[in-house]
């Protein structure tokens, strides 16, 4: 009888193995559990067994009807599980149609440029300060060394303003009140300087300029970073030192930078800064015609008429000075060969970078 | 400016390569923007000839076949120039010679007559544009002789940026006195021999100077008897090469000396001025003068003259006149060398819209000193090429000789500036080698008198750069400042703001654009007409002549542009100035006042579709509510609350714009745009716009927000749903709806229906709500929210005459 039982687990486990979905399964359940099932007919036999026998014969049937059960779970599961992945697969998606799309923003690369000059110098311990574009003439020159009626006035093609266009100047302002479109972000310089009184001083201020000139390196607004610093026993190698890591932290460690003595009034000794080209890394390409050198910016010590003219001892304080323009540093970054394409706001353009 | 290296190593006979001079010279100041090499070509390949028979072609109306000599034997050459004659020396390019344009030359036939080389122009040797003829060498030219020799080739022209503090570099000697500096070389200063063979001076000629202040000097000398002729060729291509055209020995003479010492000259026809006089003189007003140029001119009182006993002859320092001009029959000239008064000469070059060798030099300022030592060299020149007798003496009008320049530099301010140490002996060193003379003085201090040609050394600092440019930028050290504790700025809030505004713009999709702020006027008053906008008075074109007073037409071109390429969609924003012509808000008074108001705007310009057409998502166009989204994401970027309410702007669509209140101030507009002005500026008339006071959402917005920490109680939601006149404002419901929470349990209300049509009556609308109730310290009661929909929908009922759906 016990190898009845046994033979008839055997039988449960191997039918229920082939077992295809849950009506195979329920009709297992009756064959072999039901009320006239297999193991109900089997065990109907009990009687005829002797009284010893029957307590082993019992927990034989006891556990063949548990490992049954057990079968009949497992395969009811199995029958679901492959009912379902059966059912998935009936609706299978195209994996390779496009994702549903939403447009991201770009940022203008002169602003990105912007931003990131700001931050560099934060670091450096510079403050933003600000300025205004309709600028009195005389700040963006007089204060500036420019001398009235002299050539290095032609140096920055200047936009005038219509007077009679212009709201009466303001009480207190400078004399005489001719106003014209800032040609550099110096001129903040004189209004740092007002407004601190007294160094140490360390501001940059970012923001358009305008020079009346119009060509394929040239548009009639642009941008500059103007910096400056005033303070006791700040030299000229506190400026190469600031350039350096500027230049270094704008485009990375590999820059070089060189100065060239040139002249700009505001400044003495005055340079122009020459990096290393960004895009061949010095070799030597068309861009930077051969010379591994691109010419970025104007540099130099604060010129101390300009220190005298705005209340600063220049005996006991010194300072540099430059103005970079970013649009400039812009294109090098983004390897943009065509200053022109930065103001024209063309889409296809904007979302490159 | 154009400088010849044979020219200059004559001054200064630095032998260093080409490469090491223009670094040399780069490194010291004077950039070399660019470098010419002037040279013909293989020595032999084209020589001196003389023309020894020159016959006319038959059946050519200009053709000559030429005997020419060119040392070797005699060459038959045909020739299409007319300017020579038999006897006359030219260039002949022998068969095999390139010539600079890459032209090879060929025994060829013309006209059946065989032709064994060409005769050139100065064109077609690469020297000038002159293609007149054939350029004609100097008698007694040895035939044979290479032209490069002739003309004094091969050379190398560098072309310098001399920047404006520097008039002194402004000629060959300038540049030498440099190379002296920076190399050591000897400098050899031209110095005149003359032969004064002439009358005395006084009696040829008078020379009175009325306007001192604008003419501190005035030098003149007379030559009589030139013969006016062409400049030997060497000269002339010395001339070409430093972009000067040759024109006659004696005009030639006064350019060489230009070029040579950088002293402006000016030859007069002595016969042509009336009286024999020269008068420095300002100009009467509305006087006429024929320029060299030939344009007439009117003077203006504050232009300064040379004039003759009758009327002016020439614009001082800026240009002469055609009257007094030197001729083919010229024999009797006037040179003058004067210094004119920088500003005075700029105001008039600038009055009459000239720039000329002169006038750069007179503006930047002339050496006084070598006004007599110009007038002698010219002389000297002219005497040698032109012929003729120096009369004896010059008249010298000088009432105020210019004081000498005296500077103390302390050597110890100069390593301070420079940042690194630099000792007496080196500073002496460096000024003595720019001609600068010791006084007196010590190691600590010393008095230096200043050459007259550097003017632009008054100060100490000027010292200062010369010994730093001479020893070279690179010799100072570099050195970071540092910045001290509590020094190094902090990111501002301005900045988080900004970074905060421009992420969520991003996020909607919108390109940053970046506008002139300079537009037309007439596009800015389609948008603005109530603001009369400040106009450049010297505007490039008429499309950049007034100064924006809104971002809006910067925008719309670009929009319209990007429509017109085919864009499907296109969304844009400008963070940037408006220029009002209104006292500014921050700055208004004082030294510190800014010309007038200048805030910053923030423009929004959208068109085309909610996504980008896709299988994935209806393609459907914007509208207002894609807009208000944005400038509501915008304003949660920022942390402040805005109202909206409709607004009448005469450029939006009367009934799909708003005007937003923020802090109880308008903070801007935003709507369709108005159809007519779609037209003005020819883009559809469903783009939308905003145009938002940027100062004033800076000045409410929160750069670091603080934390409410996160509910502990459930919230019970509700829906709710009503009918109401279709009139009644989104915003005056959920007002009403707030009204009726007096506890506070309103946690949100979020409106996700709105409908019209069947099962609504005529002239209302069905409006769905859905109600988020919480308490902050205890869970809701289904009591307590019931109770409060119920004062919600007596409210509604009561105040709007809702109709409760549900």
């Amino acid at each position: 009888m016990i190898d009845e039982l046994n033979a008839l687990l055997a039988q449960a486990k191997d039918e229920l193995s082939k077992a295809k979905d849950e009506a195979q399964v329920e009709a297992a359940r009756i064959k072999f559990l039901g009320k006239k099932g297999s193991l109900s007919a089997v065990l109907r036999g009990m009687g005829k067994l002797a009284p010893e026998e029957r307590p082993r014969v019992g927990e034989v049937a006891n556990s063949v009807k548990a490992g049954i059960e057990d079968l009949l779970e497992r395969a009811k599961t199995q029958v679901a599980d492959r009912a379902l992945e059966a059912d998935l697969r009936r609706e299978k998606l195209d994996v390779t149609l496009p994702g549903r799309p939403q447009k991201l923003g770009h940022r203008h690369p002169v602003s990105q440029a912007m931003e990131d000059i700001i931050e560099i110098f934060a670091r450096l311990g510079f403050h933003v300060a600000d300025g205004p574009e309709i600028e009195w003439d005389v700040y963006n020159f007089e204060k500036l060394c420019f001398p009235a009626d002299h050539p290095a006035r032609d140096m920055q093609d200047t936009f005038s303003l219509d007077a009679a266009t212009l709201p009466p100047p303001p009480p207190g302002a400078p004399e005489p009140p001719t106003r014209i479109l800032r040609t550099h972000t110096s001129p903040v310089q004189i209004r740092a300087m007002l407004e601190a009184r007294k160094p140490p001083i360390r501001v940059i201020t970012p923001g358009k300029v305008y020079r009346c000139d119009s060509d394929i390196t040239h548009t009639p607004m642009f941008h500059q970073v103007e910096c400056l610093h005033v303070e006791e026993g700040i030299s000229m190698a506190h400026l190469r030192g600031t350039l350096d890591a500027f230049a270094k932290a704008f485009f990375g460690p590999h820059i070089q930078t060189r100065l060239r003595p040139s002249y700009f009034p505001f400044t003495e000794p005055s340079a122009e800064v020459d990096i290393s080209h960004p895009l061949c890394g010095g070799k030597g390409c068309k861009v930077c015609k051969g010379s591994g050198w691109m010419e970025v910016l104007g540099a130099g010590m604060v010129n101390p008429d300009e220190l005298t003219g705005v209340g600063i001892d220049p005996e006991k304080y010194t300072g540099y000075a430059f103005g970079v323009g970013i649009d400039r540093l812009a294109m090098l970054r983004h390897g943009i060969d065509d200053l022109r394409l930065l103001f024209d706001n063309d889409v296809r353009f904007l979302q490159q970078l | 400016m154009k400088v010849s290296l044979n020219w200059l190593r004559e001054l200064c006979a630095t032998d260093l390569p080409e490469d090491e001079l223009a670094r040399r010279l780069t490194f010291g100041g004077f950039e070399v923007e660019g470098r010419e090499r002037r040279r013909l070509g293989p020595p032999g390949d084209v020589v001196a000839a003389r023309i020894v028979t020159s016959e006319p072609i038959a059946g050519s109306d200009h053709l000559t076949v030429c005997g020419v000599d060119d040392g070797l034997g005699t060459h038959q050459v045909v020739c299409g120039a007319q300017n020579f004659r038999v006897g006359d020396l030219v260039p002949l390019a022998r068969p095999g010679a390139v010539l600079p344009g890459g032209q090879r030359i060929e025994r060829a036939k013309l006209r059946g007559v065989e032709s064994d080389g060409m005769l050139c122009s100065a064109r077609e040797l690469g020297l000038s544009e002159d293609h007149t003829g054939l350029l004609l060498l100097p008698a007694g030219t040895p035939v044979g002789t290479p032209i490069e020799e002739v003309l004094g080739l091969p050379d190398t022209i560098f072309e310098l940026n001399v920047t404006p503090n520097r008039p002194d570099a402004l000629s060959h000697l300038g540049i030498a006195r440099e190379l002296h500096a920076l190399t050591g070389v000897e400098l050899r200063v031209p110095q005149a021999k003359l032969s004064e063979s002439g009358e005395r001076i006084e009696k040829l000629a008078r020379v009175d100077v009325e306007d001192a202040k604008r003419a501190p000097r005035y030098v003149a000398r007379v030559i009589e008897g030139v013969r006016i002729g062409p400049s030997p060729a060497r000269l002339q291509e010395r001339l070409r090469s430093c972009g000067v055209r040759p024109i006659s020995n004696v005009v030639d003479a006064t350019n060489l000396t230009l070029l040579e010492l950088g002293h402006p000259l000016h030859a007069f026809d002595l016969d042509r001025l009336a009286g024999a006089r020269i008068v420095v003189r300002r100009a009467r007003p509305g006087e006429p003068l024929l320029t060299l140029d030939g344009k007439q001119r009117t003077m203006s009182e504050d232009d300064l003259v040379i004039a003759d006993a009758e009327k002016p002859v020439a614009l001082a320092g800026v240009m002469g006149g055609q009257t007094s001009e030197v001729s083919d029959r010229t024999t009797r000239i006037l040179i003058e060398s004067a210094v004119f008064d920088p500003a005075g000469t700029r105001r008039t070059a600038r009055r009459h819209g000239l720039h000329t060798e002169a006038s750069h030099r007179f503006e930047r300022g002339a050496d006084e000193q070598m006004a007599a030592l110009a007038a002698d060299r010219c002389a000297e020149l002219v005497a040698q090429l032109a012929g003729g007798k120096i009369a004896k003496g010059a008249i010298d009008r000088y009432p105020a000789p210019r004081p000498q320049t005296r500077i103390w530099v302390r050597p110890a301010r100069v390593s301070a500036v420079l940042g690194t140490e630099v000792g007496a002996a080196e500073v002496k060193q460096r000024l003595q080698s720019i001609g600068l003379r010791s006084v007196e003085g010590d190691a600590q201090r010393r008095l230096w008198a200043v050459p007259s040609w550097r003017g632009d050394l008054t100060r100490e600092i000027d010292a200062v750069e010369e010994v730093a440019r001479l020893r070279g930028y690179d010799t100072i050290p570099v050195v970071v400042p540092k910045a001290g504790v509590g020094e190094t700025a902090a990111i501002s809030p301005e900045q988080r703001i900004t970074a905060a505004a421009r992420a969520a713009l991003s996020a909607r999709g919108f390109d940053e654009a970046l506008n002139y702020s300079f537009v037309s006027e007439r596009e800015l008053l389609a948008l603005r007409p109530e603001v009369k906008p400040v106009r450049v008075a010297n505007p490039l074109t008429v499309e950049q002549a007034a100064m924006r007073t809104t971002l809006l037409a910067g925008l719309l071109q670009n929009v319209g542009r990007a429509l017109k390429h085919g864009e499907q969609d296109v969304r844009l924003y400008e963070l940037g100035r408006v220029y009002l012509p209104r006292p500014s808000e921050a700055y208004p008074a004082g030294d510190l006042a800014w010309p007038m108001d200048e805030p910053r705007r923030l423009g929004l310009a959208a068109a085309g579709h909610r996504a980008p057409r896709s299988w994935a998502a209806p393609h459907d166009p914007l509208d207002f509510y894609d807009l208000k989204g944005a400038v509501d994401d915008l304003l949660a970027a920022l942390d402040v609350s805005g109202t909206y309410a409709p607004v009448e702007e005469p450029f939006f669509h009367p009934a799909a714009s708003a005007a937003l209140t923020v802090g109880g101030r308008r903070a801007g507009v935003l709507g369709q745009i108005h159809p007519s002005v779609a037209r003005t500026f020819d883009v559809p008339e469903t783009v939308l716009l905003a145009e938002l006071d940027w100062e004033l959402l800076l000045s409410q917005a929160r750069s670091l927000r603080e934390s409410r920490g996160v509910p502990r109680f459930p919230a019970v939601a509700r829906d709710l749903a009503f009918v109401v006149s279709a009139d009644a404002a989104a915003a005056t419901l959920l007002a009403e709806i707030r009204a009726a929470d007096a506890k506070g349990l309103l946690e949100q209300v979020t409106l996700f229906d709105v409908y019209r049509g069947a099962q609504v009556p005529a002239g209302k609308k069905s409006v769905a709500v859905g109600l988020t109730l919480r308490a902050p310290d205890r869970t809701l009661t289904d009591g307590e929210a019931d109770g409060l929909i119920a004062k919600v929908k007596d409210r509604l009922k009561s105040s709007l005459g809702a109709e409760i759906r549900s």
